[in-house]
């Protein structure tokens, strides 16, 4: 339709509509709070506004017509004569999803279907029978004329205004045997303005009372009257001519385009950059190995420069690839409000260290997990608001999200000041739907009840409700942290809360292993489930329910062979890594303990997809390969350990 | 025909500059600034031959900044398009009032966009000979 549609311009406004409308989101929930924020109204009018702006030139119809029935809404409200009520705020939102559904559907070249009339209608100003806004009072320009102004009338205009010349030009007084009589002034006067009426000193003009008071031809006519027919452009400013542009008067370079401080970049071409950024890790390791065995003294000089530059740039690669996790927490005022009115609480979210950095693929990784966290503190950690009350709680329930960095791992915990678990609960929970018996729920202290909400098929819900029974347990959330190097625990205090606290390493692409052998194979096991390690003294070793356990720290130890799963015949090494993988702590007996080490994870290729618990494969620093463990793998999805682990002996 | 471009949206400064460029103006006398402020302080530093401004944009709107054009001696002859999304009458008449050039509809082509400029030039022509 547009002669300029190309996909170039296409990506370019889906790149920016993307972000206004993610900013839109936030905002809208802003204004709900605030309905009366002339800012945020007008940021959000402009968010609409500048979107069908640019849909218009990309001709994506429905795009359009959806954003102008929002901004004219938000422009009632901007000039004060609506409020945005949860009703039109309703509409609104649905907008938006829409919105973001349209622009999915724009980047995926799919064709895209008008809104809804039934959304177009609650979203206008006049939407809910008989409230039509009061017409606006317009103390500066008398009628306020809604139709459109065509260009004739416009040319008019700026002739009443001007006299045929143009603005900030020397005033155009009539010239003698010049363009325009006083009569003939006069007579447009009237056109425009109404036999008799002239547009006083401090009255500005009206505007026509038509739309069409001057047609095409008139008005042609009217400028052969002003210029004369066939008059001749001056010579000081001419029509603009393509062919004789004016040489560059100075060079451009003086002042150039207004700074643009940030590129975008394709996070394919940034994924592509950080996985050079590893290799060269790599080379690095080899080098240093290199040079201390040969005890070159050259060459370790040059190795410890390369180190040292090669460390900066992982860290400003890896820096590049952070986000504020403020970006994965944007999503949730809005999950929270849509919540809380379904479930007739009232909530008010607080939300610490947005500015925490953490890697990109970490923030979209964590968006599900993080909202299963949530939905479940609004539907089973806080109570209705007249429970609460009874409670001598304050009707509105709080539920805080923050985010710091501790160390190598960033920590997210969703807090809430609900009801808090009961483990006595929890415990019976989980013997009557048959999680553990008995036995083992006497044995669980405080803190393992709790735990227990991660079982699979375990839930304290009485009915499901259409919230948190969408079929995803919290198992399912402990099992996607644990995927992603990270743990989830749970603290409760009944009648006062629970906090919910999820830990992931810093970044995904670069991870920093302990590097252990069995046999005659190395095995990368990621830093970050690592709890210590420690060697098994002689007797250490005992059998407790059929399994090989350690006596460790007044606990018992499971115990895990490592070479059992590798493939490597021979006694048990006695070097115990202690594991945490999900809820499970794990002893894994190695045959020896290497060292701390970055490294760059590299998949293995399509044969070995599927094969448990390995992530991939990396080059050591002596350029050995080593395996990469994906520890979560390590037990099955009941929680039970892989029978290769089992120590037989 | 140095042409300084100013929207708050860098995909509409696209847009304007790719029609600009259309119509046979040269890429590299075209300038951007993302709202009127910065608008202004290049119009002061460099000398500019046409402004074509959006209205809606953050910290100074398009007809403020035609407002401090036309305010400013050595900037008030300044021919200013300006570029808005509503062919809304009391909009435009508020815009002439301020000294406007000429407007433009949001989407246009660049056929739509030679002939504003052409009726701007033509005007320009006039007052030039009258002066």
């Amino acid at each position: 339709m547009d002669p300029m549609f190309d996909s170039e311009l296409r990506d370019a406004f889906l790149a920016e509509a993307g972000d206004l409308v993610q900013r839109l989101g936030d905002q809208l929930i802003g204004l709900e709070a605030s309905p009366r924020d002339s800012e945020l109204l007008n940021a959000v009018f402009r968010a609409f506004h500048t979107v069908k702006g640019g849909a218009g030139f990309l001709a994506v119809e429905p795009m359009v017509q959806l954003c102008h029935h929002a901004e004219d809404l938000l422009n009632v409200a901007r000039i004060g004569q609506l409020l945005i009520d949860a009703e039109r705020m309703d509409a609104l939102l649905e907008a938006l999803d829409l919105l973001n559904d349209m622009l999915a559907a724009l980047a995926g070249g799919q064709s895209m279907a008008m809104p809804p009339q039934g959304l177009l209608d609650r979203l206008s100003p006049a939407g809910r029978g008989g409230q039509a806004p009061k017409p606006i009072a317009m103390p500066v320009m008398p009628p306020p004329g809604d139709g459109p102004i065509d260009d004739a009338e416009f040319e008019a205009l700026l002739d009443s205004l001007y006299g045929g010349g143009a603005p900030g030009a020397p005033a155009a007084s009539p010239a003698p045997g010049g363009s325009i009589s006083d009569d003939e002034f006069e007579s447009l006067l009237d056109n425009l303005h109404g036999k008799g009426s002239a547009p006083g000193a401090s009255e500005p003009p009206k505007s026509p009372s038509s739309p069409h008071a001057i047609s095409d031809d008139e008005f042609e006519a009217l400028l052969d009257n002003l210029h004369g027919k066939g008059a001749a452009p001056g010579a000081v400013h001419a029509a603009p001519s393509p062919t004789s542009s004016p040489a560059p008067a100075a060079p451009a370079s003086r002042q150039a385009a207004p700074p643009e401080n940030t590129v975008r970049v394709d996070t394919a071409r940034l994924d592509a950059l950080v996985h050079r950024a590893g290799e060269l890790v790599l080379v690095r390791n080899r080098l240093i190995s290199l040079a201390a065995r040969h005890g070159d003294e050259t060459l370790a000089l040059a190795a410890a420069e390369l180190d040292r530059v090669a460390d900066a740039l992982q860290t400003a690669v890896l820096g590049m690839r952070m986000q504020p996790v403020g970006r994965l927490f944007q999503r949730f005022p809005r999950i929270v409000r849509d919540l809380s009115r379904q479930l007739g609480k009232e909530v008010e979210l607080v939300q610490e260290g947005e500015g925490t950095d953490l890697d990109r693929s970490l923030v979209e990784a964590l968006a599900d997990p993080m909202v299963h966290l949530i939905r479940n503190a609004l539907d089973h950690g806080l109570e209705m608001p007249e429970e609460r009350e009874r409670a001598g709680k304050s009707r509105k329930g709080k539920v805080t999200l923050s985010a710091s960095q501790r160390g190598e791992r960033i920590v997210i915990t969703v807090a809430d000041d609900g009801r808090g678990m009961n483990p006595e609960v929890l415990r019976r929970k989980a013997v009557e739907k048959g999680v553990i018996d008995d036995a083992q729920a006497a044995r669980l202290n405080e803190n393992e009840c709790y735990e227990l909400i991660f079982r699979p098929g375990f839930s304290t819900a009485a009915t499901v409700s259409d919230i948190s029974g969408r079929g995803v347990g919290m198992d399912v959330v402990k099992t996607r942290v644990a995927e992603l190097g990270g743990t989830l625990q749970v603290r409760s205090q009944l009648g006062r809360g629970s906090t919910l606290e999820l830990a992931v390493p810093l970044t995904m692409a670069i991870q920093r292993v302990l590097m252990v052998r069995v046999g005659a194979r190395l095995l990368a096991l990621p830093l970050s489930n690592v709890e210590e390690v420690f060697e098994l003294a002689p007797g250490q070793r005992q059998w407790l329910d059929g399994r090989v356990v350690a006596a460790h720290r007044g606990r018992a130890l499971a115990l895990a062979d490592l070479g059992g799963w590798v493939g490597v015949d021979g006694a048990p090494g006695s070097h115990v890594v202690v594991l945490h993988i999900g809820h499970l702590r794990l002893g894994c007996l190695v045959h020896a303990v290497l060292g701390r080490e970055d490294v760059m994870v590299k998949p293995l290729g399509p044969l070995f997809e599927g094969v448990p618990a390995v992530a991939g494969a990396t080059v050591t620093g002596d350029g050995r390969l080593a395996l990469v463990m994906d520890l979560a793998g390590l037990s099955a999805s009941d929680g039970q350990l892989l029978p290769s682990l089992r120590i037989s002996a | 025909m140095k042409i300084l471009v100013v929207d708050d949206f860098s995909t509409m400064r696209r847009i304007v500059r790719n029609l600009l460029v259309e119509l046979g103006f040269s890429n590299p006398l075209i300038q951007e600034a993302d709202d009127g402020e910065s608008a202004l302080a290049m119009l002061r530093t460099n000398a500019f031959d046409m402004v074509v401004t959006d209205w809606n944009m953050p910290n100074m709107t398009g007809i403020d900044l035609l407002r401090a054009i036309r305010a400013e001696p050595a900037l008030k002859g300044l021919p200013v398009l300006m570029v808005t999304a509503e062919n809304n009458r009391d909009q435009i008449i508020a815009a002439a009032q301020a000294g406007v050039n000429g407007y433009i509809v949001k989407p246009f082509t660049a056929a739509t966009l030679q002939e504003k400029l052409t009726k701007i030039f033509e005007r320009l022509a006039a007052s030039g000979a009258t002066a």
